[in-house]
């Protein structure tokens, strides 16, 4: 291992903390307290605030997107050289992004006048454009034109114009829009004195956590004081590490040097392009450790959450501490069999507990929820009971044991094991996408660029470069996990909690044997592709591109929906003119509570 | 009517005790469970989308700012109630808040101490302390002023008589506050300064009312000065 490989792997483990434990942590504590919130319709978490002077937060708007648009014509002048399809498909990037600044821009603006009034010409001429919704749909339909001509006019004069169009002059345009939207934001504050952060109460979280750091750390007079400094430790280490096996996108690779080894000199010429099946030499996996033993090492380690959970009830000398400890250490021990043998028939599909090579299996052939089900809702159901949280959070049921095997922690002690069961959260979502998701592979998007086919019939076509192809895959990941998190919270909002026979029920006497029989289904499965003939491989070829094909176009169809439901204002008539109201009316309304405003 | 009878004489047997005591009563039909109800997962998928469905719905309005006015629209799409600390209904024109001593010019009180609103007050609430004013001041011999001036306000019963019973527009009840929640009873003692530090929901310590003060030539009643 040289410096290079030292440096990159410090920089992948700082990603994978700061990204998926720590950010989505965060998020998902967010999402907790803005449920709460909605519960007792209160605004939730927007009280933590960061006041900018005036010029500072102008400085902050400015300065990015004035970086940001010199980073984008340094592009566009060094890319000037190149030809043929690199060429095309840097004008299809640059083309998109420029659309894509517009049509943000566009909506933003909107919303903000539509917000505050109107206030200048360009105001007007805004909202005389109307419903922000729009933006959204015009730029819908320009993402369509930029595509287009990519895939029907290749090789003709007009589509050689168009690329030399978009190549030309799209970067200026991207460049052009980030500075006025930077400028329009800094006058926007020009009338206030100072700007609050707020991103939308993403601040809380933070500001929690800071004031639990400060908070009284109380120790039970006749605890058992080592152990109970020890137990948040142990559960807090392993929901931190585990998460270094496990892939967040492709390997990125880079042209070799002389000695065929990474320097820091290759790290800034990444290939061009890599081909659909290929391989690189010189790679830079965008995983902290590629362990041989993926899947078990993640077992392994969560394995140990239960020693935390016991030692912290054991410890506490509470009686209700203890029992929230025995249930613990019972429930995860009862559900980490039915965890284990669920994921073997994706081991038996996968030939390997290398989390790198499951994605690998699952982007050539179907991703895991359509070979294994059955196991993906059992691994599902089994992780959440692991987790210990509701409807599975008889450790700590506050209607029988307080709060069970944290009830005498405070401070950061207990912010660590509350926050641990987050990144227990964030953990399975990883694990659930990686076995069963498809990890960062984007339906259609091979090594080389999207490539839209049904069997053997190609519908559409559009090379990528490298970069932009793994930049892909790991928004798609953190998207797909982010998602999972989000499901398994609202599970938490939903469902009431299990009694404790039945958990032991439902976890030895329905998942364990529904496991046993998905291995068994597995095995059959197997055997029969393995002596099915050619025709029928080819069929299950096109079933398997079908089901992406829905997949794809279910997500875009719910992306489309989501924001178009997102943008669409609420409509009201007004009520009955009581003196109430027309007091109301002359002091402004009562609407003076808003979110990140 | 032999099927009740037959019913009485099993309750009765239960309540003897000879064997075990049996149900009275028609059974109940439970509804039918179907296999997805059995199953659970497809009632947890809806549970899981009106849940999600309601948080999204929520959290648009809160965090884009659409949320509608629930006082002066709130017919209709939307989130209708009010977020009470954030937001606040406010109170009718006429509603009798705290209450305030009114200010003259100087920011001395208008009251004078004649103690009409403690003597109208029916819970007794209103303590007050006169004082004359010194020898030399324009005011003496014409008028008192309160050296205390003291109202409970848990005892008041929010009446509004002594408004009515004052002379000099000196106390008013229109500040459309309400008490806050102190922890306990002493603090709700509110003295002068308290009082008078409150203005009304026009924003003014005073009162449209003109005052006149001795030796102006406005002063309606006996000048001594001038009628001596």
């Amino acid at each position: 291992m040289n410096w290079v490989e030292f440096t990159l792997d410090a920089a992948k483990a700082v990603f994978v903390v700061a990204v998926l434990s720590l950010g989505i942590g965060g998020l998902l504590t967010w999402a907790d307290r803005r449920q709460g919130a909605m519960i007792q319709d209160r605004i939730g978490p927007n009280r933590a605030v960061l006041w900018l002077p005036k010029r500072l937060a102008q400085a902050l708007a400015l300065g990015p997107a004035l970086l940001v648009a010199a980073g984008m014509v340094a592009v566009a002048l060094v890319s000037r050289s190149l030809a043929g399809e690199a060429r095309t498909e840097r004008a299809f990037v640059f083309g998109h992004l420029a659309v894509l600044l517009v049509w943000l821009t566009g909506l933003s603006v909107s919303r903000v006048v539509a917000a505050r009034g109107v206030r200048s010409s360009f105001d007007a001429f805004v909202a005389w454009i109307g419903d922000s919704r729009r933006f959204f749909f015009a730029g819908l339909v320009a993402h369509g034109l930029v595509a287009l001509p990519g895939m029907t006019l290749r090789g003709t004069a007009v589509g050689h114009h168009l690329r030399e169009f978009a190549f030309g002059g799209a970067p200026f345009v991207f460049a052009l829009v980030a500075v006025f939207g930077a400028v329009y934001a800094a006058l926007a504050m020009e009338r206030a004195d100072k700007v609050g952060l707020r991103i939308a109460g993403l601040l809380h979280p933070a500001a929690d956590g800071l004031k639990t750091l400060f908070k009284e750390d109380f120790v039970p007079p006749n605890a058992d004081r080592f152990l109970h400094g020890l137990a948040p430790i142990v559960t807090f280490f392993p929901a931190l590490v585990l998460l270094a096996v496990v892939p967040f996108g492709d390997t990125l690779c880079f042209a070799p040097n002389a000695a065929g080894v990474l320097d820091w000199a290759s790290l800034l010429e990444p290939l061009a392009s890599v081909p659909a099946g290929g391989t690189c030499e010189v790679g830079v996996r965008l995983q902290v450790v590629d362990l041989n033993i993926g899947l078990l090492y993640v077992f392994a380690l969560s394995g140990t959450g239960i020693v935390g959970a016991a030692l912290a009830g054991w410890s506490s000398d509470n009686k209700y501490s203890l029992l929230g400890g025995l249930r613990a250490a019972s429930q995860m021990v009862s559900y980490e069999v039915t965890l284990g043998l669920t994921v073997v028939g994706a081991l038996m599909i996968y030939g390997t507990p290398r989390f790198g090579e499951m994605v690998a299996w699952q982007a050539t052939h179907a991703w895991g929820i359509f070979t294994q089900p059955l196991a993906a809702i059992l691994f599902f159901t089994a992780a959440i009971a692991e987790s210990k949280r509701i409807p599975f959070d008889l450790p700590e049921g506050e209607s029988e044991i307080v709060a069970g095997y944290f009830t005498e922690y405070s401070g950061m002690k207990f912010t660590m094991f509350f926050f641990s069961e987050y990144v227990a959260v964030a953990t399975i979502g990883v694990l659930m996408t990686t076995v069963f998701f498809g990890g960062w592979h984007v339906p259609f998007l091979d090594r080389d660029g999207f490539r839209v086919a049904i069997g053997e019939s190609v519908v559409a076509q559009q090379a990528l470069s490298h970069v932009v192809v793994v930049l892909l895959g790991v928004v798609a990941f953190l998207g797909k996990v982010i998602l999972l998190c989000m499901l398994q919270l609202t599970i938490r909002w939903t469902l009431p909690r299990l009694r404790y026979d039945h958990l032991m029920r439902l976890g030895w006497r329905l998942l364990l044997p529904a496991s046993l029989v998905n291995i068994l289904l597995t095995g059959l499965v197997l055997l029969a592709v393995e002596g099915a003939g050619e025709q029928i491989l080819a069929a299950l070829a096109v079933l398997v591109d079908l089901s992406m094909a829905a997949l794809a176009v279910g997500a875009l169809g719910a992306g489309v929906a989501l924001v178009s439901y997102w943008l669409r204002p609420v409509r009201r008539t007004r009520m009955p003119r009581t003196s109430a109201v027309r007091l109301a009316e002359r002091l402004g309304g009562t609407r003076t509570a808003r979110m990140g405003a | 009517m032999e099927e009740k009878n037959e019913r009485r004489t099993e309750a009765k047997g239960g309540a003897a005790g000879l064997g075990p005591r049996k149900v009275v009563g028609t059974p109940v039909r439970r509804p039918e469970r179907t296999i997805a109800v059995e199953s659970y997962v497809p009632e947890v998928a809806r549970g899981v989308g009106i849940t999600l469905a309601h948080f999204l719905r929520n959290t648009k309005e809160y965090v884009s700012g659409q949320r509608p006015d629930p006082v002066l629209e709130s017919v209709g799409e939307g989130i209708n109630t009010l977020s009470y600390p954030e937001q606040r209904r406010p109170y009718p024109e006429r509603f009798r808040g705290l209450h305030r001593l009114t200010r003259r010019a100087d920011g001395s009180p208008r009251c004078v101490a004649c103690l009409c609103c403690s003597t109208a007050c029916p819970a007794q609430c209103i303590y007050i302390e006169p004082g004359e004013y010194p020898v030399g001041d324009g005011r003496r011999g014409y008028e008192r002023f309160p050296k205390r001036f003291v109202i409970d306000e848990v005892r008041c019963v929010f009446c509004g008589l002594c408004v009515e019973a004052c002379p000099c527009d000196a106390i008013r009840m229109d500040t459309g506050l309400h008490a806050p929640p102190y922890d306990s009873r002493d603090q709700f003692l509110f003295e002068k300064e308290l009082l008078m530090s409150f203005p009304g929901r026009d924003g003014s310590y005073q009162t449209e009312n003109p005052r006149h003060e001795p030796g102006d030539p406005t002063h309606p009643g006996i000048d001594r000065k001038r009628h001596q």
